[in-house]
């Protein structure tokens, strides 16, 4: 048994890397900048650009993502390796698009310093002037840097000349300068070399990278900070693990309560008007969509809308901690009702489906006939004989029980407003907060992988015939 | 003379024996499937909601499908078909008033007369089906009620079926497609049968690699210039380019003994592996995680999302029924008959084990829309213009007093996920061997 439970965790390493890998490389392909993300509370210092500047590598310091991202990369020879040292990424990407043009980046990183020292020019003189045309010059350069197309540049670029023209003092400022850009400008497209654009070159970063910090950092379960608000990942999965656990911990035990009784006594009285009706109600209940009847209760149960208003709205209740503590166990209780009922339903309906289907198997059985015929009690029969044997079916499902700490309910955390696993990933993937939604998807595959060994451990334990070493085979 | 009429007299005999066979056996599978009543009931349903999907434009439009203008006669409802493709442009008339303000001398309208996204100001703001509302006459009145814009439900609920018979019919394509295409592989050739040359194997990593490189990487600029599906067809020409050249050379140099030399892939150990990662995340959260990726939503996107993630149940399938047909008799004659492995698992492998997916497929059908209209439901990875099932229930949470929004969506789906779940269990029932008698 321990061999084998070995032999299973072996196999499930490279299963995990390759999911790490995935949603790193999720993260990497998603659009959106973490660090302006993390900064937009703050608003942007337009004022003073030096802090501005500053603020941002901190941050970006702090998010981890002013090292490379991976172990090597593969791209064009003509991009150098210390691409990732500028490090806004929409700077970033609008030169990697210079040189997927020209392949030139001597000449490209050229062309970018004059544009910083054009910025930090524009900025050192703005005491100065207050004129139209300087603030048209200064929207010129700012639009310059997402710049890539060789007709729009040259078309900023000529206007930042004609307007500083028009005026005597900006002439005598910025004229040179912008010349200056102008022509390391004129330099890319003079120097070109696009034949480096097809000669592929494999980079070595060394280990100090992003995925290799994330994924030493998983592994000593520190899962890092959220985009977002900054708080450590464990901390905000601690407060939404507990309310997903205990609405599917609730869930599952009422489901499991009702559908193995109902499922047993269906298969017994096979074809009567119990087994017709709850077979017919359970086929129902199960195509029933949970985000459906989720809504309607929501609509029909929490407003008094229809008069029928028996349920306290979306939300966990809002008693203050002070407030006793039965009081408190009370509001929340009732605040869980309809959420519980949603999904223990479609699970209940489930599980009596796979009961029934494997005592209907068991029942057959010539060893049952055996028990009827020496004269044990109906209750022995059922309860002591078939009962066991045909928990098999359900003790397969309860690997399911797992993964639904994070994906099983979703649907119902996001309409009754309930702050659990599920809503937090929803919420994780919508605003970008990648450090979430790594974890989430590390963890749910970390789980599901332990039900499925759970699953076996019990059925060996249901059935001393399963036996998972090889020898005694 | 005689022995070609004889031979051609077998023939004929053949393929009538053949036929008898087919039938016979469809036959069976028919009369088992007719047995089941709801799952009867369910197939005539599912041709109701295909044929309302297919004639949606018809069925629902704010265009008239014949009118006559000053003397002109216009089909615009076809007309649109000719718009969307190029072939035409509108008359300069349509684009200055509504359809609705024209002077029409004759007009035939659509039997609802509003398209999904039609907005009717007169009556905005959650119209109920019981209403008072401010029509002209009983043929425009708005049969399920309104929303907050004033868009009719039931012309939401026309194009609705359209998109949840679209993401169940392309995405499990998508899926079969891939599952069977892995399902086969690891199925037929196991672990022990699949043979590449050392040269082969050596050329075909290459030549992903430098597909990588030269199909994507290098032209990633090129991707985010032009239109993405024109650039990945032409990047998947350049992969299959590149991918075809270096196997010819690896043809060619195969016959060097040191480089010719065969090694044996586990091909099922790798396919197994790869479902078990796709299978180790639960897919709701795979397909949300990869929809956060794309910046335009698309409704094209969930789809083909959709199928690259729900192929396993298929693969599974064709694997196990593969594992048992590969040591069957007839593969065996057919492989001593010299006929090449693609042939064989096409024309003789596959074709047996294919009906017991369409088990899985109905299945995965009904997931399929489930989970799209969840995501609608969410306006995650759905244009937000875009009115599906799940995206009119999404109103009914904003808005707890229109009770119309909650209901009528919400049961199209729940009728469409259960009459695919039924016909799943009555082709379960049809196709099973043991029930057949």
């Amino acid at each position: 048994m321990l061999q084998y439970l070995l032999k299973r965790i072996l196999i499930f390493i490279p299963t995990l890397l390759v999911i790490s890998l995935l949603a790193f490389g999720l993260s990497r392909a998603a659009p959106g900048d973490p660090v302006e993300m993390k900064l937009r509370g703050f608003g942007s210092d337009q004022q003073n650009l030096v802090n501005a500047e500053r603020i941002y590598r901190e941050t970006a310091a702090f998010l981890g993502l002013n090292k490379p991202a991976f172990y090597i990369g593969l791209s064009p020879a003509a991009y150098p390796d210390t691409l990732y040292n500028i490090l806004k990424r929409d700077h970033r990407e609008n030169l990697s698009k210079l040189i997927a043009q020209y392949g030139n980046w001597e000449q490209i990183s050229a062309y970018y310093q004059q544009l910083l020292k054009m910025n930090y020019l524009l900025q050192k003189t703005a005491g100065q002037q207050e004129s139209n045309n300087f603030r048209s010059i200064r929207s010129s350069i700012q639009q310059l840097f997402l710049a890539y197309s060789d007709t729009r540049i040259t078309s900023l670029l000529e206007e930042a000349e004609t307007l500083a023209l028009q005026d005597s003092s900006l002439q005598a400022a910025l004229q040179e300068p912008i010349l200056t850009l102008h022509s390391s400008y004129e330099a890319i497209k003079a120097k070109a070399r696009p034949e480096r654009l097809y000669i592929p070159d494999i980079k070595w970063y060394g280990l100090d990278n992003q995925y290799h910090n994330w994924l030493a950092g998983f592994l000593k379960l520190d899962f890092g900070l959220s985009y977002y608000d900054s708080r450590p990942v464990a901390d905000k999965m601690n407060d939404a693990l507990f309310w997903t656990i205990l609405i599917n911990g609730m869930a599952i035990l009422l489901a499991y309560l009702l559908s193995i009784p109902l499922g047993v006594f269906s298969a017994i009285w096979k074809g009567s008007v119990f087994d017709r009706s709850s077979t017919i109600l359970l086929f129902i209940l199960y195509s029933l969509p949970s985000f459906w009847i989720g809504t309607m209760l929501l609509v029909f149960f929490t407003t008094p809308e229809y008069g029928m208003d028996w349920f306290p709205s979306i939300g966990l209740g809002n008693l203050p901690t002070e407030a006793p503590f039965w009081n408190r166990f009370w509001e929340t209780a009732s605040h869980l009702g309809l959420p519980v009922f949603c999904l223990s339903y479609g699970a209940l309906a489930f599980i009596s489906r796979q009961m029934r289907g494997g005592m209907l198997n068991v029942i057959r059985q010539d060893y049952i006939r055996t028990a009827w015929a020496k004269g044990l009690s109906s209750r022995s029969v059922i309860w002591k004989h078939a009962f066991r044997n045909a928990l098999f079916p359900i003790i397969t499902l309860f690997a399911n029980i797992f993964p639904a700490v994070f994906a099983g309910s979703v649907a119902i955390e996001v309409i009754f407003n309930i702050p659990g696993m599920g809503k937090l990933t929803i919420d994780a993937i919508t605003q970008r907060d990648w450090p979430v939604v790594y974890t989430v998807l590390m963890l749910s595959a970390i789980l599901t992988m332990a039900g499925i060994l759970v699953a076996d451990f019990l059925y060996a334990w249901a059935d001393p015939r399963v036996s998972y070493s090889r020898n005694k085979q | 003379m005689l022995i070609g009429v004889k031979k051609e007299k077998d023939i004929a005999e053949g393929i009538s024996r053949r036929q008898a066979m087919g039938e016979s056996y469809w036959a069976i599978v028919r009369r088992q499937f007719r047995k089941n009543r709801l799952a009867v009931w369910s197939l005539r349903l599912l041709y109701l909601l295909l044929f309302t999907a297919l004639s949606a434009d018809f069925i629902a439009n704010e265009r008239p499908l014949y009118c006559q203008i000053e003397g002109e006669t216009h089909f615009p409802v076809f007309k649109q078909y000719a718009v969307a493709l190029g072939l035409s442009t509108w008359e300069a008339q349509f684009f200055q008033k509504g359809w609705r303000e024209h002077d029409y001398e004759k007009v035939i309208w659509a039997p609802i007369p509003y398209s999904a996204t039609t907005i009717d100001r007169k009556n905005n703001n959650y119209r109920a089906p019981g209403d008072e509302q401010d029509v002209t006459s009983v043929r425009f009145r708005h049969w399920l009620g309104t929303d907050q814009l004033g868009r009719d439900i039931t012309a939401g609920m026309i194009s609705g079926t359209r998109i949840a018979m679209l993401v169940g019919v392309v995405s499990m394509s998508i899926a079969a497609i891939i599952g069977i295409f892995f399902g086969a592989l690891a199925g037929y050739f196991g672990d022990d049968r699949f043979q590449a040359s050392r040269i082969g194997l050596a050329l075909n990593i290459l030549g992903i690699l430098a597909s990588i490189f030269y199909a994507f990487s290098a032209r990633s600029f090129a991707f985010s210039e032009g239109t993405f599906s024109v650039e990945l067809l032409k990047s998947l020409g350049i992969t299959a380019a590149i991918m075809g050249l270096l196997n010819l050379l690896a043809r060619a140099l195969k016959r060097i003994p040191f480089l010719g030399k065969s090694i044996t892939l586990p091909l099922d150990i790798m396919v197994m592996r790869l479902i078990e990662i796709i299978s180790s995340v639960p897919a709701l959260l795979l397909v949300l995680s990869i929809l956060a990726v794309i910046e335009q939503p698309s409704i094209l996107y969930v789809m083909a999302i959709i199928g690259l993630i729900r192929w396993t149940g298929i693969a599974r399938f064709i694997r196990a029924e593969l594992l048992r047909i590969r040591s069957l008799e007839y593969i065996e004659a057919a492989q001593a008959l010299g006929y090449s492995e693609w042939r064989i698992i096409s024309r003789h492998a596959i074709p047996n084990a294919l009906t017991p997916v369409l088990i899985t497929i109905a299945f995965g059908v009904a997931s399929a829309i489930l989970l799209e209209a969840f995501l609608s439901f969410l306006s995650v990875g759905v244009p937000p213009e875009q009115v599906t099932w799940g995206s009119l229930l999404r109103l009914a949470r904003s808005q707890v007093s229109a009770w119309w929004l909650a209901i009528f969506p919400g049961f199209a789906i729940f009728l469409t996920v259960t009459i695919f779940n039924l016909l799943g269990e009555g082709l379960t029932d049809a196709l099973d061997p043991r029930l057949r008698g």
